[in-house]
């Protein structure tokens, strides 16, 4: 059993939440900004039903710069909060909340890696 | 551009907005008082500032910039003060539009929105070191 | 016991599985001896091996995917299949020194 599908998928998560990570600061950055809307992205399941195998063109304008990068959709997300007067609606707690769910998806993310490396090291050593 | 290291540079604009809106306010609350020197003259003039996103071509994140800084065209308040150095002919003078307790609401909004970008730039360098960790040797 | 096929275990490339392979081959293709036990041992550590590796892959994949796994059900998972995996190696090593030693006894 070589766990590469494991891998694949691990970094895969990895560079979603990266993007994710990119999209809450610059929410955070601006939650000042007249006219500002948080933006959010994708779920990481919608994004990996996207992902087809053949690699498209890259377009470095997108978070990320690669075919991955590019797939990780970004989009406004719906307000329940009221809008301000100024046309923002940051909720900084929301905020640090994602960032939260993204520090332990990120936490989950390499302790997993490193477990399965170094069971392949363990295995392959010879004494 | 690795979205980590634009997380840290967007955070980083994120400080800088809230540091000048930070001195904004106390150059507010300072003259809260300030009157002019010439009878008549005008006070301190509240000043305020705006931000604006902008999204960078190259890396693709909502930085946040300073687009404007202005002064705020309330009307000055006006107190009877004859023997004051700007006091007009009627004795009237003319001092700043300086709520102190909306700069000091201000100025604690401002406080928690730099906490916060500042707790984004602390978890964006945990999550690159996290990154590292996985090539270290145990 | 076929220690030969240990050693053929060793020489592929995919590590992990070479020694549960080797394992159950050994633990499968043993002549019934006096001491069957060890065989059953050895056999039920191969099962072990092949069962909390493919457990702690399953549930990583699901907690990578995003499903809505109880972190410490990965941990534990991940936990096990170290903890026989380590096993396994010790037992795979003390077979290849004593395979090693027994070649080296004069005829």
């Amino acid at each position: 059993m070589e766990p590469v599908q494991l891998f694949n998928l691990a970094s895969q998560q990895a560079r979603w939440l990266s993007t994710r990570q990119a999209v809450i600061a610059g929410n955070v950055a601006n939650a000042n900004t007249a006219g500002f809307r948080p933006m959010d992205v994708e779920s990481f399941a919608t994004v990996l039903s996207k992902t087809s195998p053949s690699m498209v063109a890259t377009d470095t304008m997108h978070l990320g710069g690669d075919a991955f990068g590019s797939a990780v959709g970004i989009a406004e997300r719906e307000s329940e909060v009221p809008v301000r007067p100024s046309g923002n609606s940051v909720k900084l707690e929301d905020e640090l909340v994602k960032a939260g769910e993204i520090r332990r998806g990120f936490e989950l993310n390499t302790a997993i890696v490193k477990a399965f490396h170094r069971m392949i090291l363990m295995a392959a050593k010879t004494s | 551009m690795d979205p980590i290291a634009t997380a840290l540079k967007v955070a980083a604009s994120g400080l800088h907005a809230q540091s000048e809106r930070l001195r904004i306010v106390s150059e507010n609350l300072a003259n809260a008082q300030s009157t002019g020197n010439t009878p008549g003259a005008d006070p301190y003039q509240r000043k305020t500032i705006a931000f604006a996103a902008e999204v960078d071509r190259l890396t693709g994140g909502d930085f946040v910039r300073i687009a404007d800084i202005a002064r705020d065209d309330a009307p000055f308040r006006v107190e009877f003060d004859p023997g004051h150095e700007a006091a007009d002919e009627d004795g009237y003078v003319k001092l700043p539009n300086v709520n102190a307790l909306v700069e000091m609401a201000d100025m604690s909004e401002a406080n928690r929105a730099y906490e916060a970008n500042l707790q984004v730039i602390k978890q964006a360098r945990d999550l690159i070191s996290m990154t590292i960790d996985l090539m270290r040797n145990q | 016991m076929n220690p030969l096929s240990i050693i053929g275990g060793l020489a592929k490339s995919d590590a992990l599985s070479s020694i549960a392979e080797a394992l159950s081959g050994n633990a499968a293709g043993a002549a019934p001896v006096a001491g069957t036990s060890f065989v059953d041992a050895l056999g039920d550590v191969a099962g072990k091996v092949v069962d909390t590796l493919k457990r702690s892959e399953s549930l990583s994949i699901q907690a990578l995917g995003g499903a809505d796994v109880n972190a410490r059900d990965v941990a534990d998972a991940v936990m096990s299949a170290e903890q026989s995996l380590q096993a396994a190696i010790a037992i795979r090593d003390k077979i290849v020194s004593a395979y090693l030693e027994v070649s080296r006894m004069a005829i």
